[in-house]
């Protein structure tokens, strides 16, 4: 029997999977484990891998198309097999033109027009006016010589195009967007600001990196020991809403959002609080790595049960985030810089840094919010107790 | 001094060959370090009557008929120029240019720097160039592409009376040495010229004619067969913007980019041969300096790769015409005809 390549549920909810590409050809021999195709969720991209060993064939999905989950979208034949036959038909009468153009074909060729084979034909002046208007110049038609895109042609489609120009909005950005309106919509937030000191923090991060293999420790990395350990003394900020009830959970994951070119994504350090520093910072920049090259799996992204955000790289002192549901806080790090603060009625200057979380209120109320700032703010300020 | 002339208090409506004969007078009469030289330039007037009466004003020793030898008189002229004097030679035909190479490239054009700057050579070179004079292969070349090429030389390619005198003075004023090159078939050419020391400076480009859709530059003659396909594709609704540069050496590139950014389409029109030409360094200008702002690519049109004819009907064919610019320049547009 031919082993079926079908489009896999990667989550609970999901209904159809986007085939982003193909990543071996029909008639191409694939080991198992192999990846085979890239397939679109509404939070990531995902290699799905061949189930078998054998040759792909009866490729019967094409690129860009939403395929609903459990669908054979192709074949791994193993030595001597053949295509089932509902497949088979089309690909066994060639000649019958009447097949319809998605039709698998045995030369291995994808049925699909390949978009980055020949360069669009455009003037400079087309590409440049396209990149200022947000347009793709694939998106575009030419009427100029050979059809090439002139400026004319980005200037006419332009204006009917600026509400629908950017029909190419991932997923991955409207999950977000839903995500983002539902959390501001349903969750009644609050807000709590503390500016801390950051010389320990700064000096623990010196510090760790002149250890092997902690060379890449990163202030974020402190960050999610010191908020792991928090979590642990304030069970209740890493509870979430669920059915009109507080829900406590069983472990504590902490996500880190990450700005990729397509979308926020946050991905999580499963069981934060029982990782040593060196493990949070390898998996931390591996979940960031694999983020920006949109190569995170499904779990990656999962169980979080707490955020940080931190916009400090960007000259950010200061800044609220919403809350990422269903978790019931996130916290918010804004820049560490020298500032003039008062030290024993003098002066002084310190490396200071701000912090603000964000609550879900039918979660936290002020109070609880507040223990919790003033448990993390002592970690930051004191952290000697997490240094191993 | 570069400037525009001080005292403007008209116009006059000369020839270029008028014209060009005021700018010697005129400097002639202002600098008696001013002389010219060359074959048939004080009787005869020159050949194309471009010279005449100067040699009544300024006598024969001023005004010098010299022996059939460019190279001989060229080599005098630059000795003349390193020691004080600011000659005037006139090549007749710039085909002759072949003859005196050595003299321009490798002398006048290196002398100031190989000197260490303690020499100057404000040596003029007064030729010609252009076709359709049914003069044959050997007297109808425009090789002004040759002189541009080498560091040091200035190359002024005017292409109205009030360019082809003030490009002049400037020339005779400029202590390097610029070669001149005028139109044999433009010396009838009429325009206003302002009254006054009309000077042209080196290096500064002109726009003959303001337009959105297409810019044409191009050089000497050629700013005339723009300025007719310009006219000719007014009647199509097509806006057309010619620009002469005046001077291919020094080069005004920032006049050429800003018309060629704005419009967004070029021609390059000039009567050298097309290939290697100054059509080529004009065209690699604009896709340096303008590649983000064309809508179509740059083209050029020169003489064709061929000697000149003497067969008029064939001469015809090799120079560019009003209606092969107008053409292309459809083209551009896709509206080919």
């Amino acid at each position: 029997m031919p082993t079926e390549v079908i489009m896999p549920a990667l989550g609970m909810a999901q209904e159809t999977g986007k085939l982003v590409r193909w990543i071996k050809n029909e008639g191409d021999t694939v080991t198992k484990g192999e990846p085979l195709m890239e397939i679109e969720t509404d939070k990531v991209t995902v290699e799905i891998e061949a189930p078998a060993n054998g040759v792909l064939g009866g490729i019967s999905a094409a690129e860009g198309e939403d395929i609903p989950v459990g669908r054979a979208v192709a074949y791994v034949l193993a030595a001597g097999e053949d295509l089932p036959q509902v497949v088979a038909v089309p690909a066994a009468a060639p000649v019958q033109s009447a097949a319809p153009a998605v039709a698998p074909t045995t030369n291995g060729s994808s049925t699909t027009v390949e978009p980055s084979g020949r360069r669009v034909l455009a003037s400079p002046k087309a590409r440049r006016l396209a990149r200022e208007h947000g347009l793709r110049i694939e998106d575009l038609k030419g009427t100029g010589p050979h059809g090439a895109i002139q400026a004319a042609d980005v200037v006419a489609q332009d204006a009917p195009r600026v509400a629908s120009a950017q029909p190419v909005t991932s997923n991955a950005w409207k999950t977000m967007a839903d995500r983002m309106q539902q959390s501001w919509r349903d969750v009644p937030h609050f807000f709590l600001e503390r500016e801390l000191d950051a010389t320990r923090l700064n000096s623990w991060r010196d510090m760790i990196r002149r250890r092997p293999g902690y060379e890449k420790v990163t202030h974020t990395d402190l960050l999610i020991v010191v908020c792991a350990a928090a979590l642990v003394e304030h069970p209740r900020v890493n509870a979430t809403w669920r059915d009109g009830a507080v829900q406590y959970q069983d472990s504590i994951n902490v996500g880190i959002a990450v700005a990729t070119e397509e979308s926020l994504i946050v991905p999580v350090v499963h069981g934060a609080d029982r990782l040593e520093l060196k493990a949070v910072a390898q998996s931390r920049g591996d979940l960031v790595a694999r983020a920006r090259d949109r190569k995170l799996r499904p779990a990656d992204v999962s169980d979080g049960t707490f955020t940080i955000s931190n916009l400090g790289m960007f000259g950010v002192d200061a800044f609220h985030a919403i809350v990422n549901t269903p978790q019931a806080a996130i916290l918010a790090v804004g820049r560490i810089l020298d500032r003039i603060v008062a030290v024993d009625g003098e002066p002084a200057v310190r490396p200071t840094m701000t912090v603000s979380l964000s609550f879900d209120h039918r979660v936290v109320d002020g109070a609880e919010g507040a223990r919790f700032l003033d448990t993390l703010a002592a970690l930051v300020e004191e952290p000697a107790g997490l240094v191993r | 001094m570069s400037s525009p002339s001080a005292v403007v208090t008209g116009a006059r409506e000369l020839t270029i060959s008028q014209a060009v004969n005021e700018a010697l007078a005129e400097e002639l009469r202002r600098d008696p370090t001013v002389f010219l030289i060359g074959e048939d330039v004080a009787e005869a007037g020159h050949p194309f009557k471009v010279l005449s009466g100067l040699v009544d004003e300024f006598g024969p020793e001023r005004v010098i008929d010299s022996p059939i030898s460019e190279a001989g008189i060229t080599g005098l002229g630059l000795g003349a120029a390193i020691t004080g004097m600011r000659p005037v030679v006139d090549i007749m035909f710039g085909d002759f240019l072949t003859l005196i190479m050595d003299q321009v490239v490798n002398q006048a054009a290196k002398i100031h720097y190989m000197s260490g700057g303690s020499l100057k050579a404000p040596l003029t070179i007064r030729t010609t160039l252009g076709a359709s004079r049914r003069s044959g292969a050997q007297h109808s070349q425009s090789l002004h592409a040759w002189v541009a090429h080498i560091p040091g030389l200035k190359v002024c390619l005017p292409s109205t009376p009030a360019d082809a005198k003030g490009l002049l003075k400037s020339a005779i004023r400029d202590d390097n040495p610029v070669v001149v090159f005028e139109d044999k078939m433009m010396y009838t050419v009429k325009g206003l010229v302002p009254d006054g020391d009309h000077l042209v400076p080196l290096g500064l480009a002109d726009v003959k004619r303001e337009g959105e859709d297409v810019t044409v530059i191009a050089t000497s003659s050629m700013v005339h067969v723009a300025l007719s396909a310009a006219g000719e594709l007014e009647r199509d609704g097509i806006s057309v913007e010619v620009v002469d540069p005046r001077t291919i050496a020094p080069l005004d590139r920032a006049t050429l980019v800003a018309s060629a950014r704005k419009t967004g389409r070029v021609i390059v029109v000039d009567e050298g041969h097309q290939s290697y030409g100054a059509s080529a360094e004009l065209a690699a200008v604009i896709a340096e300096d303008a590649f983000w702002y064309l809508d179509a690519p740059v083209m050029r049109f020169g003489a064709m790769d061929v000697p000149i004819p003497f067969s008029p009907v064939l001469e015809d064919q090799t120079v560019p015409t009003p209606e092969r610019v107008a053409e292309a320049a459809l083209r551009l547009l896709g509206k080919g005809r």
